[in-house]
Parts: C-alpha cells; structure tokens; sequence
C-alpha cells in the first residue's frame, strides 16, 4: 500500500448528514471526496434528483441517472420520510451523531417538523448545520421559485454573456449550462460550514448557516459589479471574451479544424510580445510584417492592433488545428488556449500526469466507470472517491440496524409504514 | 460587543496577485484571519492595469475599484522579496503564520528558497496551498492561464452559447472567481485537518484543472454513454433542448419547455426575463399569467412532449406576452402564482433594484481612503455565531508595513529606515506616497 492509499481525507471522521435536492448534492460530495462520512438522507422511493438525464445506456431509473451517480460520490445512503413521527424521532438520533447537517428544503419546513436548529441544538451543541437555499432565510422574494437557469439571469452571470451584435445579430444574453449556478452554491456553502468546522476545533461549539444561491452567483460575476459601483458603467456582452463597458479586441479566433482557440493578444502588445508573436507565426511560416522595425514603436504597434490582432494572429491560428496552436504558444509562454468540448479531456496527457481520471466500480453492475478527479491535490491527505453514489436506501441496514441499534423486524416495519 | 471570528488568531501570508489569489484570501480575511499581502510596486498586478478607477480619479496603485473590493480584509507589506533581506523577512513571516498562499505559475516559490521544504523548515505545520494555472505536477505545469484561458482548455467555455455558432463562453472570468473560492476552501480544509491532527501539507490547485469537474454529467455521458458534446443542438442557448435536433438531456437540469430568455418591455439591452416551468402543472399557471390567450390553451402545448415538437412557436409567443410587461412586474406576477420566473440582471439593476439583495445587505458601504464611501459586495452566506464580514478596507500598498515590520516582527524603526533606504521595502528610485512618509519618522 502505498503512502496516498494509507493517508485519510482531511476530513476523515467527520460526519456531514446530508438533506438536499438538485440545490446541494454538489457540497455533499465536496465533503465525501475528502473524506468526510456524509449520510444522505432520502425521501422513501428516492430523491428525485435520481430523475435528472442523461440514463446509463439512456434507459431511465433512478439508479441509472449520470447526474446523480456524479453529484453523490463519497455518500452512504438511507431513506427517511421526516413527515412521520417515527421518521422524525430517527432523525434525531441520527442528528446526534453527525458533525454538520446540510439542508435545502423551503426556508420554514423543517421548523414546522420541529427539526429546525432551535431544536436540533439542545442536542448537540456542537452542530453546525447549513440550510442552502435559493434566496436565504429571509427577504421578499424568500419564497421565490427557482432553477439554475434562474440563478443565472438574477445573479448576472447571463447580462455578461453572449455575442457581439456581428456575430449573432439580437443574440439573447446566454446562461453557460452545466448547473454552474449550484456548483457556485456549493462552493460558497462548503466554504461557510468548513470556516465554522476550524472555529469548533478552538470554540468547541456549532452554529447555524444561512446561505443565499442567489447572493452566490451575484457575487460571481468577476468586475461587473466594481465597473458599475465606481464608474457607473454596465457592462456589454462579447463573443468568447470578457463583458466590457466598450468594444474590447476579440481573443477567440477559429482554427484549421472548425474549433476556436482563445488567444489573449490585446494589452499586451509591447515591442519585446511583438518579437516573440513573430517567433511563434514564424513556425508556420506566418509572421507577416511583424519583423518590420517599425514595431519597435509602440505607437506604431498601438496604430496597427487591429491589423497584428484580426489578420496575422488570427490567420495563423485559421491555419493550424487548435491543439496545435495550444501547445505551440504555451510552449512558448504564450497564455493561450484550445476551446476544447469537455470529453477532449480524456486525452490530455497533463490530466493523466496528474492521476486525474478515477476508476469508480459499480459492484451491482459489474462495470467501472471513468470519473472526473480532483480539483486540487492534497498531498498530505488525499482526495478519492471512496464509493459510487448511494442505490436508493443502500445502507438502511448498516445505518439504521447496525448504528443505531434498530432489529432488522424493525426496520421491516419502517419499510411498511412507508417511514424509509 | 464585538462577535468572535471563525478565524481568530489565524495569520496568512499571501503572496497572490491578479484576481484569483486576492479573491481566495478576502474570504479567509472575512472569517477573521489577519491576511498579509506581500506585494512589490515594479511587478504589481491587481492594482494596475485599472479599467475601474473612478472617472474623477487619477489611476495609481491604490485607486482601482476593483482590487478594493477584490482586496478588502487585508493588510499590505511591502516588500522586495527578490532581494536576500526582503526573503529573511518573508521567513520571518512565515515563522508567525499559519498559511502560506500564492498564485504563481509553478516554480516560482521554488525559486526564491520558499517550496514546501524550506517552508516547513521555518514552520513545520505550515498550510501552503499554491494556486497556479495547471498545477505543480504533471507534463504541462509551465504552461500559464487567466481565467479565459482555463475555461477554454478545461471544457467550460464550450458549454455556453447557441449551436452552429462559435462558443459564447464566459463574459468575465469564472475561474478566477471559482478558482479563488478553491484556493479559499482548500486552506480552510487544509487548516481544519491541521487543528485536527498537527500536520500541515501542500495543497497544490490547478485552475485549470479545477475547471473539469465542473462538466461532470456532461462527462459521464462520454465515459459511460460513449456521448460526445460536439452534436447537433449542443449548447442549446438557454434551452433544455434545441428544437429539431435529437432529444438528449443537455446538463442544466430536467428537458423541459419553456425554459428560456424572453424580451421585456421596454426592449433595453437587459431587458429580459428567464422562464422556465418544470411540469404540465406550472406551465397551466403560467397559462392563467398570461390571461389564458387563446393560442395557449391549445392543447398541443398541453403536455412537455407537445410543447418540445412546437417550442420555437410557444416561445415567439411567451415573448409577444412579456413584451408587454418590465421584468420585475413579470417576474413578480409570475412568482405570485408559482412559476418560475426572475429577471436578467445587469450590475446595475442587482446594486440598486433588487430588492433580496438589499433587504439581505449584499452591498454594504465602506470607507476607503482615496476611493471615498463605496458599496463593497458582502459574503453570501450569515453564520450565527461567526459571521463573516467586511471589516478593513482594501489597504493602500505598503500601508501595513511599519505595523507588520515593527509591531510583529520586532524590527526596530531605524531598520524600517535602513529597509526603505535600501530598497527592501520600497524601490529606492520611486517616488514614495505621504503615508509612507509618515510612517518612518
């Protein structure tokens, strides 16, 4: 066995109880890849997350959902109608034992199953728990629906989005897919509980979170907010590139093989850049006139952005494929990069260095399956995938029999009484 | 009484520059952490180049808006760390702190004596967490990136934009915020595990890298499915699914119409509102919305598969409707009768119309001294006992340095001269600002 297999997550024997939706699964598994035991807590019959597209070999079933097996890596799970007494009394003793519980039902419902934190805390002073959702605890739109493309339009990510009016003429303002408005969620969520972890390791007491989706993605949208607060500007859409108050040179330029690569030329054409781009449009033969000493001018550079940006760079780039360009320009120094779609990954060598991809066993299936790795790599306790998403009330028996001391003619019961 | 901080007596060096790195140790500066930025004018980014500076300012290193806010919660050392005394006095810094953070490419703590090795011969618990473009391991970890960069290499810039025409992508860089919040969730793990077991360790975030598990399901669907993105349909704009194209699950939740940006009254440039309805139910509420116009009660747009096989027709529809109205008075309208409404927001319309973000204080004013009274964005999430908060405004550049020279490290005022005149703390060649006048007589 190696050091890494022997090492424990940094979270390792903390225990995240988890009660969450589309909304939050994401912090789940933040929490289970480093280590923690993270419990999730489903309806009876399962979450219906579990119904979310795309199916194993596109059969639908709520043990064959990619979005869930994705989303619910590093969990153990159970079933637990919290709406029976039975299912509330379990609840509270699961409560007692978990670290930090994470929830995104409806502000007030589990204060109306009188499983709030006022409760929960009389317990177990130590508990930390988090309530995720849309817009908080409180305010007028508190009660508001929502969905990840909603968080997109209100928290501004879709005003800064889109085309230039010359590529797409009364282009919509676009919301960037892939449930970006939850990981943004989920990311500032993990944040909050793990800061509120480090203070019970000195203060040894928990606390509540109240964390607003909304105000995630509201704060996630780089200067737009500093351009409008100091200079009163409100930002532009642009193709493949920043918003801007006012049209900014294009950086994404289409290569060889019909795929874009994204080179950032403007604002940094000094005489010293202008040698070196010559240098890299030299390798294919396609340096143009950027040898000519009048570059040595910066005025002369300034005058001629335009040309150096929309001819020569962007003709070299048209006559390579994108890879290549990549490579070629970081190799270098250039920050550029290939437009890549996301299975484009499997093959990039860097990725493998790293030990990126995961091999994660579906025991049931008789199949393993390649997964995304980690975002960081935690040399003194690492990050894995300990388990594949939970089958709907998978550890009902270890749980609840095993933990909790319940006799398996119990659980029967639960079972019949639709309780788990 | 003052409330206690989550990170009470936490000191973190930060040697980050530019946007991701700063973005990461506000939050540990809101928790409570006592966050030292190390920073040296002649290779200063983040204040400079400013596209943000106030139009009656003159931009220097201390008047962009967008380092203060990026920047509030920290204090300023100025200090030649390339020069053999400003790297003793890096160490000595090291020695009193928690965390070390940087956002360098790859080797460049190395180089200045400053990898993990040496870090933990001057604090043997230290927590380092470094936050470069492709990481510290790996063929490509020279290879550099700003956010743009690392959401086109990693697949997230792919994802965003309407089919047959090029990507659309991100209009700001979302890796630099969601790579700040990394570097920031990686020293909070990485401090927990501390507290938990005295080992400190090096924690080596890649932003790129950082990027891909963000596509998740869209990358599953390729490793179990055999699925590739690059399809007809594939980003379907704001839609669940593009009409004519093969019916596939497109990775922002369940196929369902309407889903989708219509244009309000007046027709601004943002004047637009998203709508999107979940089941046959709440596409009926938004029917009864709209005053149940005839066209809408047609019973092919009863069900999702109906409303799939006629969606441009549904959508030039909605669109006729919310044309009539401004987008909070939709959005409004809609919500009251449970649909799922909100409007497209620009900077502008979140600091000063929406009416969440101001009951919940997202924009708080804080005084700086050369940008005046301005509202800096506040934390999105309210800890009962530790609440996070704004509380020290950007620092001017070196402001800190007598109070971190003298007051922490023990230096004495003569060395604080000797350092300025020497140019380990202030080139000597440039022109200084009062304050630091003010601070060596």
């Amino acid at each position: 066995m190696s050091d890494a297999q022997s090492l424990s997550g940094p979270l390792a024997a903390l225990r995240v109880l988890e009660l969450a939706d589309e909304k939050g699964q994401f912090c789940g598994k933040l929490f289970g890849d480093l280590g923690a035991d993270v419990v999730k807590i489903e309806p009876p019959g399962g979450e219906p997350s579990r119904r979310i597209g795309p199916f194993l070999d596109d059969i639908p079933h709520p043990e064959r959902s990619l979005s869930f097996w994705y989303y619910n890596t590093s969990k153990r799970g159970i079933t637990l109608n919290l709406e029976t007494a039975d299912g509330r009394r379990l609840f509270l003793r699961l409560a007692e034992t978990a670290d930090v519980i994470l929830e995104t039902f409806r502000p007030g419902f589990l204060a109306s199953l009188g499983l709030d934190y006022e409760a929960l805390r009389k317990q177990s002073s130590e508990l930390i728990m988090c309530a995720l959702t849309p817009f908080g605890q409180t305010g007028p739109w508190r009660d508001y629906l929502s969905s990840d493309l909603l968080h997109m339009a209100a928290g501004g990510e879709m005003a800064s989005s889109g085309y230039d009016e010359a590529d797409v003429p009364n282009a919509p303002p676009i919301a960037p897919g892939g449930g970006n408005a939850w990981h943004t969620a989920c990311h500032f969520a993990y944040m909050a509980i793990v800061a509120a972890l480090v203070y019970r390791t000195v203060a040894g007491q928990g606390q509540y979170i109240d964390a607003a989706i909304h105000e995630a993605c509201a704060l996630t949208t780089e200067a737009a907010i500093a351009n409008y607060v100091y200079r009163g500007e409100v930002v532009r859409r642009q193709t493949g590139r920043h918003h801007a108050a006012g049209p900014t040179p294009r950086t994404q330029f289409r290569a060889k093989d019909g795929t874009y690569v994204c080179a950032l030329v403007a604002g940094r054409l000094t005489p010293k850049y202008i040698g070196e781009l010559a240098d890299l449009l030299d390798t294919n033969g396609m340096a143009g006139d950027l040898r000519d000493p009048k570059y040595q001018d910066p005025a002369v550079i300034a005058a001629n952005t335009s040309h150096i940006i929309d001819d020569l760079v962007a003709n070299f780039i048209a006559s390579l494929p994108a890879e290549e360009v990549y490579h070629a320009a970081q190799q270098r120094g250039f920050t550029w990069g290939a437009v890549r779609a996301p299975e484009a990954l499997l093959n990039d060598p860097h990725l493998n260095d790293r030990g990126f991809w995961k091999e994660v066993a579906h025991p049931e299936l008789g199949r393993s399956f390649v997964y995304p790795g980690e975002a960081a790599i935690y040399n003194g306790s690492p990050w894995r995938i300990s388990r594949r998403a939970p089958l709907i009330g998978e550890h009902n028996v270890e749980i609840f029999c095993t933990e909790l001391g319940l006799s398996r003619n119990e659980l029967s019961v639960l079972a019949e009484n639709r309780v788990i | 009484m003052s409330r206690p901080r989550a990170l009470e007596k936490i000191r973190v060096v930060d040697f980050s520059w530019v946007r991701a790195g700063p973005w990461a140790t506000r939050w540990l500066g809101a928790f409570g952490a006592e966050v030292i930025k190390i920073e040296w004018p002649e290779n200063e980014r983040g204040r400079l180049p400013s596209t943000t500076t106030p139009q009656n300012l003159e931009v220097n290193l201390n008047t962009s808006g967008n380092f203060n806010d990026t920047n509030v919660n920290k204090k300023s050392l100025s200090l030649n760390v390339r020069s053999a005394k400003g790297l003793e006095i890096a160490k000595r810094l090291i020695a009193v702190s928690d965390i070390v953070i940087e956002n360098f490419s790859s080797r460049v703590l190395h180089r200045w004596g400053l990898g993990y090795q040496e870090l933990c011969k001057i604090k043997p618990d230290i927590v380092y967490v470094s936050m470069s473009g492709y990481g510290h391991t790996g063929r490509n970890h020279h290879y550099t990136s700003f956010g743009p960069v690392a959401q086109a290499a990693s697949g997230l810039t792919y994802l965003s934009g309407l089919p047959d025409k090029p990507p659309a992508g991100w209009g700001w860089s979302y890796m630099d915020d969601t790579g700040g919040m990394y570097g920031a969730m990686c020293a909070l793990t990485g401090l927990y595990h501390r507290n938990m077991t005295g080992q400190g360790q090096h924690i080596d975030l890649s932003q790129m890298v950082a990027s891909v598990p963000l596509n998740g399901p869209g990358l599953l669907d390729f490793t179990v499915n055999g699925r590739g993105s690059r399809r007809p349909g594939y980003p379907p704009g704001n839609r669940a699914h593009w009409p004519g194209t093969p019916l596939v699950n497109n990775y922002r939740g369940p196929t369902v119409v309407p889903h989708n940006a219509y244009r309000t009254h007046p027709g601004e440039y943002n004047d637009w509102c998203v709508i999107v309805c979940h089941s046959d139910e709440e596409w009926q509420r938004l029917v009864q919305v709209m005053g149940a116009p005839s066209w809408a009660t047609s019973p092919k747009f009863t069900t999702v598969a109906g409303r799939l096989q006629h969606q441009q027709e549904l959508d030039e529809q909605i669109e006729a409707w919310s044309m009539t109205l401004g987008k909070y008075e939709l959005t409004e309208r809609c919500q009251a009768a449970g649909v799922r409404a909100l409007p497209v927001q620009s900077a502008e319309d979140r600091v000063e119309r929406d009416p969440q973000l101001r009951h919940r204080e997202m924009y708080l004013e804080m005084e700086h001294p050369a940008l005046g009274r301005r509202k800096v964005q506040n934390a999105p999430f309210k800890l009962s006992k530790t609440p996070a908060s704004n509380h020290l405004p950007s620092p001017l550049i070196g402001q800190h340095t007598r109070e971190i020279v003298e007051g922490l490290l023990g230096y004495s005022r003569e060395d604080l001269r000797a350092g300025f005149a020497d140019g380990t703390f202030w080139p000597v060649k440039r022109a200084r600002f009062p304050y630091m006048e003010e601070m060596l007589r």
